[in-house]
């Protein structure tokens, strides 16, 4: 079996209509699913594919031990997502130090869907290098810029649901999220450096 | 610093406006400016090109093998099967030899029969214990996610 290759997805309860005998089966698809969207978030704020497997196996344990407590009627992504948060943070303390890895390595080549799927070969390789650039960049990012540019950029979340996970007012997570990106492009486009 | 808008407006608002956050009202502003100002209008159009581009990008995914393997390296696996064959070993031997003796030996039959009985008991105790945890390892919906 061959790699599989990230969606960046949702977490979803599963359906409390469900036939009973399903819903061992719906538990388990729902962790499957948990365990995979937290690997693919601890690894872009970690940027070590060890560490982000041990991450997303704890924040998987976490959430299996609190599926009693968690609504079945709102979207548990968020709620997954701060775990993986903390536990990076938990694990940046540890460490001492904030500076991630570079994710250009771990990025799936075959996998890449350009911006433009009608683009020509020159723009594709612009983009492949855009995006090589910004995961370099992503890197060199302080926790908190790195955190919040993954759950809104590459986790999806919307505004909402990032002040949920990080606990912050939804004015913050628009203020700080544009700082973020503004250090972004300036090392991607104008080569400048992050601090 | 040399994006900063000449008309001050705040360009926080732009990161909102590209994703879609912002309330009518707002978004309305963002458009109209965005329209007039070519300083925030090029950021913009950056920003964009920036998010779709991370937005797009994907990664590898473990297999379910790593996922079951990948805490452990392949020299600690190593060292860890020869350390339990080692064990093994080691244990049958003494136990073999400390039978051995005691069943040759100047003992009582009580305290041969103590001996044996209470070694037998434990015995099937580790081995009722061991079928479980076999059975379960093959059952177990949730193993794929605890280690």
């Amino acid at each position: 079996m061959g790699p599989d290759i990230s969606p960046v997805g949702g977490v979803e309860a599963p359906a409390a209509d469900r036939p009973h005998s399903k819903m061992d089966d719906a538990v388990a698809e729902m962790l499957v699913a948990c365990r995979r969207t937290a690997y693919i978030a601890a690894l872009q704020l970690l940027g070590n594919p060890d560490d982000a497997l041990d991450l997303a196996q704890e924040a998987t344990v976490r959430m299996l031990r609190s599926l009693p407590s968690l609504d079945p009627d709102r979207p548990w992504h968020p709620y997954l997502m701060r775990v993986v948060a903390n536990l990076a943070r938990d694990l940046w303390r540890r460490r001492r130090h904030r500076r991630a890895e570079s994710l250009e390595t771990l990025i799936e080549e075959r996998g890449f869907d350009a911006v433009d799927p009608h683009a020509g070969p020159d723009e594709r390789a612009h983009q492949g290098e855009l995006r090589r650039r910004a995961a370099q960049a992503l890197a060199t990012l302080s926790g908190p810029h790195r955190e919040i540019l993954v759950l809104r950029d590459y986790q999806g979340l919307a505004y909402a649901e990032i002040a949920v996970a990080l606990g912050i007012p939804r004015g913050t997570v628009m203020s700080r999220l544009h700082k973020a990106r503004q250090l972004l492009r300036e090392a991607v486009l104008h080569g400048g450096r992050t601090p | 610093m040399k994006d900063e808008c000449p008309r001050g407006f705040d360009q926080r608002l732009i990161s909102g406006y590209i994703d879609g956050e912002l309330f009518q009202q707002d978004e309305q502003r963002v458009r109209l400016h965005l329209e007039g100002c070519s300083t925030c209008g090029k950021l913009a159009q950056e920003l964009q090109t920036l998010r779709e581009v991370t937005m797009a990008t994907k990664f590898v995914v473990p297999t379910d093998d790593q996922w079951r393997e990948a805490p452990r390296s392949a020299g600690s696996r190593l060292f860890r099967g020869l350390g339990f064959v080692l064990v093994g070993i080691w244990l049958a031997a003494t136990l073999a030899f400390a039978g051995w003796e005691l069943a040759t030996g100047p003992a009582q039959p009580l305290e041969k029969l103590l001996v044996f009985g209470g070694g037998l008991g434990i015995g099937l105790l580790f081995l009722s214990v061991l079928l479980d945890r076999i059975r379960s390892a093959r059952t177990d919906r949730y193993k794929g996610v605890e280690r």
